[in-house]
């Protein structure tokens, strides 16, 4: 059984990166849009006052939101393509669940993303001399497996919810910069209203970004960092239930609608 | 346990649709009103009809990809919408058309992704692959890209995917469409080869000589009904002893033609259709002689251009229960 999920895995993620390889869109998705967004972060810090721009947040966040615009629009790209090629009918109706193969493709959406976050790094470091010294290596290590893991979480739900109308995807690509905000992906958290914040405190990725920013500047206390994980790691167990409801619904009612195909 | 492959009882399928923003608006469509009919095991089943009859959404239910609005519909006994994993096991099914295939993979790649997605060992895969491509007529152009497939070949992959499980039952939906005449007969060759090997076929097709030359049984459908089911053979005795007449004639001596056709009681249908200047006659008739001998001044005259008499084919049939209907 797991031997059959590896290959799976294995094979879909062989489909998705052929069918993008060669897409230009997934370029400028993953490098030249988080580009832009650190561009404009550090011409904002510069008009501040500051010296020089804050790495984390403009070029480290930029990273972060290519990460995030890349599994948003990767997740819709797969998902349209399926409807216009009609093989989303012949997954409906294979014996592998629709829920396993968005699984699937929702980490490898995820996993593609980390190209945006690794560049981010390359340029802060080769670029703006970023040192990693006073960083907490291993701390922010694994609150970019927290972040992977509730993008993922996240993925899975949208992912499902894509695959419910041809609606779903309009809805799903405006939630883009909404998140991106409220997470607060280019500045701290903290500088965000109340209301905001709370509505913040729903979204895993905000906790698990919250430790990376600290460990990334230095932050070793382990019960600071814990304490984000543990909120991120319970808020992406509770969207991983959702989705996995959510798919149930989602197999039923586009097999009454019939809304497999964009024709 | 019984000897079908398909059983379909009173099945029917409703499609709303709600457009509008402030004031929702809501549209029915039925695309299948009522239909039942059963496949025996190791046949070969022909579902025919018009553009939008059904068939199609028919075949996708019973494939588990929509679910029926009514009625009920079983594959080797097991019920399409309560045992959906277990159907999806044991069939196999090609759509046709452009569609349903990742372009920019090759043929290989494309049948490894649905090895996987039904389940198949990688032994058993390396296996099938090449027979598939091998069978389908592919196997020197396996490593190209889809997208650079002919319509055809596309259609040919189609079949491969649908037979890769080695599924005992496959929905073929207008497999020869796009295929040139060759291609079609060696894809029609495939198909009588699954058959003899025990596979039951359920196939649709705008193709009478097609259904005719392939099917054991054969099911026309007409606005979501089955207008008419039974072996070509009877179909085509619905309407046997009738000849029939196609008549082309001059515009100008089309009214008189008209008149002594209308004088003939035996004449069952006439159709006419209007090729300027000329109209063509299409008369059905229980008594050709009479037909014959009222057509003579006419051909003596040099009045009528051309004439055709022929027996019935299961294409008149089709032609005549789907006017029929609509009569």
């Amino acid at each position: 059984m797991t031997g059959r999920l590896f290959r799976l895995a294995w094979r879909q993620m062989n489909v998705q990166l052929h069918v993008r390889i060669f897409n230009l869109y997934s370029l400028l998705l993953f490098f030249m849009q988080p580009a832009i967004f650190s561009c404009v972060g550090m011409i904002l810090s510069k008009a501040a006052g500051q010296e020089r721009p804050d790495l984390v947040y403009t070029v480290i966040g930029g990273g972060m939101l290519g990460m995030w615009s890349g599994l948003i629009f990767t997740s819709t790209f797969d998902i349209n393509r399926d409807r216009r090629d009609g093989t989303l009918e012949l997954i409906v109706a294979s014996p592998t669940s629709l829920g396993v193969v968005e699984a699937i493709r929702t980490f490898t959406n995820v996993i593609s993303g980390l190209v945006s976050m690794v560049a981010a790094f390359v340029v802060a470091i080769l670029i703006f001399n970023y040192s990693l010294s006073d960083t907490n290596i291993l701390g922010a290590l694994v609150s970019l497996v927290v972040i992977l893991f509730g993008m993922w979480a996240i993925g899975v739900f949208l992912a499902n919810f894509l695959a419910w109308s041809r609606l779903s995807g309009s809805l799903v690509e405006f939630l883009e910069i909404p998140v991106a905000l409220v997470c607060g992906f280019m500045y701290p958290i903290w500088i965000l209203p109340d209301w905001m914040q709370a509505i913040s405190k729903l979204v895993p990725i905000r906790w698990a970004l919250e430790a990376f920013y600290a460990a990334l500047l230095g932050e070793q206390d382990l019960g600071f960092l814990w304490k984000r994980w543990s909120a991120a790691l319970l808020l992406s167990f509770i969207f991983w239930i959702s989705a996995r409801w959510l798919e149930g619904k989602v197999h039923d009612h586009i097999r009454v609608t019939g809304e497999m195909s964009s024709i | 346990m019984n000897n079908y492959a398909i059983e379909v009882n009173k099945l029917r399928k409703i499609f709303t649709t709600r457009a509008g923003f402030w004031s929702r608006k809501t549209k029915t469509t039925v695309a299948v009103e009522d239909v039942s009919f059963n496949v025996c095991k190791g046949e070969l089943f022909g579902l025919l009809g018009p553009n939008g009859a059904g068939k199609t959404t028919t075949v996708k239910m019973l494939s588990t990809i929509l679910l029926p609005t009514a009625g009920t519909a079983s594959i080797f006994g097991l019920d399409v919408t309560e045992q959906t994993q277990a159907v999806r096991e044991r069939i196999g099914f090609s759509f046709g058309g452009a569609r349903g295939l990742y372009g920019r993979l090759s043929a290989v790649d494309n049948l490894r992704y649905f090895a996987e997605l039904y389940g198949l060992e990688p032994s058993t895969t390396r296996e099938r692959i090449p027979e598939m491509l091998e069978l389908v007529g592919l196997a020197d152009r396996g490593e190209d890209r889809v997208e650079t497939y002919s319509s055809g070949m596309q259609q040919r992959l189609h079949l491969a995917r649908a037979l890769l499980h080695d599924p005992e039952l496959i929905f073929l939906d207008e497999p020869t469409v796009g295929i040139d005449p060759v291609g079609a007969r060696e894809l029609r060759k495939a198909i009588k080869e699954l058959v003899a090997q025990g596979k039951t076929i359920l196939l649709t097709t705008h193709y009478m000589a097609e259904a005719e030359e392939l099917c054991d049984r054969i099911a026309i459908i007409n606005e979501g009904l089955i207008v008419a089911l039974d072996t070509p053979s009877v179909l085509k005795k619905r309407i046997s002893g009738d000849t029939l007449f196609e008549i082309e004639i001059m515009n100008k001596n089309f009214a008189s033609l008209q008149a002594q056709l209308q004088k003939i009681d035996s004449c069952l249908t006439v159709q006419i259709t209007d090729a300027h200047p000329k109209k063509i006659f299409s008369v059905r008739t229980s008594q050709p002689d009479k037909v014959m001998q009222l057509l003579s001044p006419f051909l003596s005259s040099q009045q009528i251009l051309e004439l055709e008499v022929r027996n019935q084919t299961l294409e008149d049939v089709y032609v005549s229960i789907i006017q029929g209907e609509k009569a």
